[in-house]
């Protein structure tokens, strides 16, 4: 059996799924002052359900990190930078106690200037006066080399509670996506493992021995484990758990549109042959760009809760959001009794929706109908051109062959799906504005806590090879060995995948993977005109996908 | 945090499965550390730079620039149309307003392609900023439009495709023909008789530095900008003045590069060679972004820089001084120095051209109308070592009536006569396109 919880801003929401279906779901209102109560109260009312020993395995989504992040509650981190020739490190300060130190290395990860010892000392030195026991250390290139970063790790070894490694982040280059996310992975370190010793302690006292795994941006899970010293991974991952809930509801299969219409917002993903698309590089946080794998979603200040305005007979929807819908007891007419003036749907106190909606029109001199569906037409129109500028901005993303320039496969949506509370509301407007189904699941109230029970695990790996130098390296999972020189392309994508699935059978013990090379080239390095090596790089990854023996049973027909 | 003072376009299309040979300089991974480079320092993040996807150029931008024989498809790939697509969507990024300005980062390159295409020559078979250049002038009107071509060998194809264009400044800055490929470019070369002046060139001797380049620069080049006043800036941004290039001898540095930037300022750059593709190429690319972004670019320096090494000796730049002087003298004076020619009568020029990447040999009869209202008609007679004798006749933008029945007249004459194997048609004054 499943358990999957997804802690929101407003509601956390349980789920237990067996291979029949959801056994049990509830929700509860989620205490943002300790964050652990709601997950601890969530699995209490679960329990009421199901026997503690029948859980086999419990996927978590947590807004832990992002609150702390975003609110500034973190620790002080030591950052420890060295970057060498390009753009000046300083433009990427963040955090008080960023220190550089001189070494570099270039893009092929050779040394160019040694790390200076006594300034890294120095640099030691001062964080230790100002009390910081975690620390992050990044240079320049180094998933090319991590020698400089681990060379940092060794200089703080007596010093520090714990200290990231740019290079186990991301294979992926990008010093300043490297930086953010190295500080930010420090800067909860400690708040989030006080949170796991306590989800851990807490399911021994209840008795449950379940796996335990924790949902991030992309879309899948990774071990409670792997978590502590990765909880960076654990940012933004609650749109994640509701694009998984819709792919576990609906058997999705062609290229399709997902919206996830809350009060506030509507959440765009978008699917391509049935998956979900994942952000070239990674999520942004606090306005910084990370390396953290995330869906690619966006978000329009377009919910059921948006305030409606008038302005010179234009109406505005969202978005702001004062309060909830007069439906529900608010004051100010929203975009939810702007639906409720309609026939096809309501929601709530109907008469007092059409009430203040009349008034809202009175004011401005407009006939009240007309208001609500000038609302409506606007709110519906403001997703669609969301819409239509995210798959677009897909279909124009670079590419950099010629054959992908002339064959690159186009994204264009066959049908869409809604789920969050007005989406049913929302269907006829969408359908007529697409021209396409809208799929509106039935159990949608609790789609994100099912996204993270099914949720699978990912992971991603970049393999890098010289075969002049003759190193093959793989920075995310410290893999470092010597190759000859007649190493092959396929040798790469071949050892690729079974590091990857080596890896993860050691840390998730029992799932079946399947990794896939996303991309494999393989480039000449010529001197004069003479061959001296090969410059190999492989991209694997296992992706985002949900547990299939538990599919079938959530599965409806959408 | 970082923000670009100018919103940047940038095309980056490193055309990771094309090469012209796998040992050959023009090969896959030429862009490859230019990629790692810009990826690593998080460029494509910065707000105010944008990477775009490149437009892929029509047969149609490519038959209103060249004459190819037998036919555009024969002597080109479909890479060549990805390159000019490139340039072309850098064109329109900043024609429509929706950048500042723009850089591609292309290949295979252009600059040496020339008026008349039988093959590739100098890695070139089209030449992109040329094709750029009339995309432009087809959709966004009639401009005055300034190219410096900052390679290391002289912009022959760019010189020839403008050679007779009033509209077009060409300028040119390269190593001196006498000790590098194509063995052109002398400060004589200062355009055909409707164009006096409108050619600049601009041989420097090797060893040139980062001071001799910025000198002719700040001397030369942006005078004789600021007289044409265009209203673009065209920059072929060859790389390969670069100290550590394998196939020149300049000490140009990345420093230098970006420097040179910041102050042409142009609205669009588009990359043409640059073969030091581990040791000059990141470093240059990045210095040149930050410039054209209006960003900070100091602690863009190469791994193995060398400010003594690369240093000027003290006789070329004695040379270079005499040298601008000259070329300046030269410009102000080149209606009187060039023959031009009574208007109404056809100014004739023979040119035997070698296309040494695909071994062609071509000879040429080139007549250009002398006219004091337009750029004049164009007639080329080609015959190759590929093909048999073609014409190429063209009416230029703005042609005047006497320019445009005289085209007529000759495509008329040459069809009846019959004795050529093909014939291009080119009336930018219509937009009449044909071939027989």
């Amino acid at each position: 059996m499943l358990l999957g919880i997804d802690v929101g801003g407003t509601h956390t929401d349980v789920v237990v799924v067996d291979g029949k279906g959801v056994r049990a779901a509830a929700k509860v209102v989620t205490n943002h002052e300790n964050l652990f109560e709601s997950v601890n109260e969530g699995i209490a009312v679960m329990l009421r359900e199901v026997r503690p020993t029948e859980i086999g395995r419990i996927n978590l989504s947590t807004t832990l990190s992002t609150n702390a992040i975003v609110e500034g509650t973190t620790e002080k981190v030591g950052m420890i930078v060295s970057a060498g020739p390009g753009i000046e490190p300083g433009h990427y300060k963040i955090g008080d106690h960023y220190h550089r130190v001189e070494g570099a290395l270039d893009h092929r990860g050779t040394e160019i200037l040694p790390l200076d010892a006594r300034q890294l000392e120095k640099a030691i030195g001062a964080c230790k006066k100002a009390g910081i026991t975690s620390y992050a250390a990044v240079s320049k290139f180094s998933p090319r080399n991590p020698a400089h970063e681990n060379a940092v790790r060794d200089a703080l070894a007596a010093a520090s509670d714990f200290v990231t490694l740019g290079h186990t982040l991301s294979g992926h280059l990008n010093f300043p996506r490297r930086v953010a996310t190295a500080y930010y992975n420090s800067a909860v370190w400690r708040l989030y493992n006080r949170f796991a010793d306590a989800v851990e302690k807490s399911l021994v006292e209840y008795g449950i021995r379940a796996s335990v795994n924790i949902l991030k941006a992309d879309g899948g899970t990774m071990p409670l484990a792997v978590s502590r010293t990765l909880p960076v991974e654990t940012i933004l991952s609650g749109p994640a758990a509701s694009v998984m809930g819709i792919l576990a509801l609906c058997d999705i299969a062609t290229d399709s549109v997902v919206l996830d219409i809350g009060g506030t917002t509507t959440d765009i993903a978008v699917f391509a042959s049935g998956a979900p698309l994942i952000e070239p590089d990674g999520i942004s946080l606090n306005g910084r760009p990370t390396l953290v794998r995330a869906l690619r979603t966006r978000s329009i200040g377009i919910g059921g809760d948006s305030l409606l305005r008038v302005n010179g007979g234009a109406v505005d929807v969202g978005p702001e959001r004062l309060g909830p819908a007069v439906a529900d007891g608010g004051v100010l007419a929203t975009l939810i009794d702007a639906f409720n003036c309609g026939k096809s749907v309501t929601h709530g106190n109907v008469e007092a929706s059409k009430k203040a909606i009349a008034e809202l029109a009175k004011k401005s001199g407009m006939q009240a109908d007309a208001l609500a569906g000038a609302a409506v037409a606007r709110a519906i129109s403001a997703i669609k051109s969301a819409v239509d500028a995210l798959v677009d901005e897909i279909n124009e993303r670079p590419v950099y062959t010629i054959h992908e320039m002339l064959e690159g496969r186009r994204i264009t949506p066959a049908r869409v799906y809604a789920v969050g509370g007005p989406a049913e509301a929302f269907r006829q407007g969408l359908a007529a504005a697409f021209s396409l189904e809208v799929t509106v699941p039935r159990d949608y109230s609790v789609a994100n806590a099912i996204g993270a029970a099914l949720a699978r695990t990912t992971m991603s790996i970049e393999l890098m090879a010289d075969t002049e130098k003759g190193v093959l390296i793989i920075p995310e999972i410290s893999v470092s060995r010597d190759i000859p020189g007649s190493y092959s392309l396929e040798e790469a994508g071949e050892d690729a995948r079974r590091y990857l699935v080596g890896h993860l059978g050691k840390t998730a013990p029992g799932e079946r993977v399947q990794a896939e090379v996303v991309d494999a080239a393989s480039f000449n390095m010529v001197k004069g005109y003479f061959t001296t090596g090969k410059n190999i790089r492989v991209r694997c990854q296992v992706k985002p996908g949900i547990l299939e023996e538990y599919g079938k049973g959530v599965r409806q027909s959408c | 945090m970082l923000k670009a003072k100018n919103k940047l376009g940038l095309i980056f299309f490193p055309a990771f499965d094309w090469a012209i040979s796998p040992t050959h300089p023009e090969r896959q991974e030429r862009l490859l550390y230019t990629q790692d480079q810009l990826v690593e320092e998080g460029v494509f993040d910065i707000p105010g730079i944008k990477e775009y996807k490149p437009d892929i150029a029509t047969i149609a931008d490519v038959e209103r620039t060249h004459f190819c024989f037998p036919d555009v498809k024969s002597i080109l790939t479909e890479s060549h149309l990805v390159s000019a697509g490139g340039a072309i969507k850098a064109a329109r990024l900043v024609m429509e307003k929706r950048e500042d300005r723009a850089f591609a980062l292309v290949r295979p390159p252009g600059h040496h392609a020339m008026k008349v295409v039988h093959g590739s020559r100098g890695f070139c078979n089209i030449n992109i900023e040329a094709v750029m250049i009339e995309h432009i002038r087809e959709n966004y009107g009639r401009k005055r439009i300034a190219i410096v071509d900052t390679d290391c060998h002289h912009g022959d194809g760019t010189q020839d495709v403008y050679w007779h264009d009033p509209d077009t400044l060409f300028i040119s800055v390269h190593q001196d023909g006498r000790t590098l490929y194509p063995g052109s470019g002398f400060t004589d070369e200062q355009g055909g008789p409707n164009a006096i002046g409108r050619t600049v060139n601009i041989p420097l001797p090797p060893e040139t530095s980062d001071e001799g380049f910025l000198y002719v620069l700040e001397k030369v080049i942006l005078p004789i900008l600021d007289e044409f006043k265009p209203d673009l800036v065209i920059n072929s941004a060859g790389q390969d003045n670069h100290y550590s290039d394998p196939i020149t001898n300049m000490r140009f540095s990345a420093q230098g590069y970006a420097r040179l930037n910041e102050l042409l300022k142009p609205d669009i750059a588009v990359l043409e060679g640059g073969y030091s593709i581990q040791g000059a190429l990141p470093y240059v690319n990045l210095g040149i972004v930050l410039a054209m972004a209006g960003m900070d670019y100091s602690y863009v320096r190469e791994p193995d820089f060398d400010k003594e090494a690369i240093r000027q000796e003290a006789d070329v730049t004695h040379y270079i001084k005499k040298l601008s002087r000259e070329i300046l003298d030269r410009h102000r004076r080149a209606r009187d120095l060039v023959m031009r020619g009574m208007p109404g009568n056809y100014f004739v020029r023979k040119k035997s051209i070698y296309y040494d990447t695909d071994g062609i040999q071509e000879n040429q009869v080139e007549s250009i109308m002398v006219c004091d209202d337009c750029g004049g008609v164009l007639k080329i007679e080609t015959i190759s070592s590929v093909n048999p004798l073609c014409l190429g006749v063209e009416v230029p933008i703005g042609a005047c009536e006497r320019c445009k029945s005289e085209g007529y007249r000759i495509l008329e004459e040459a069809r009846e006569k019959g004795k050529h194997s093909h014939i291009q048609f080119i009336n930018r004054k219509d937009r009449e396109y044909l071939r027989f």
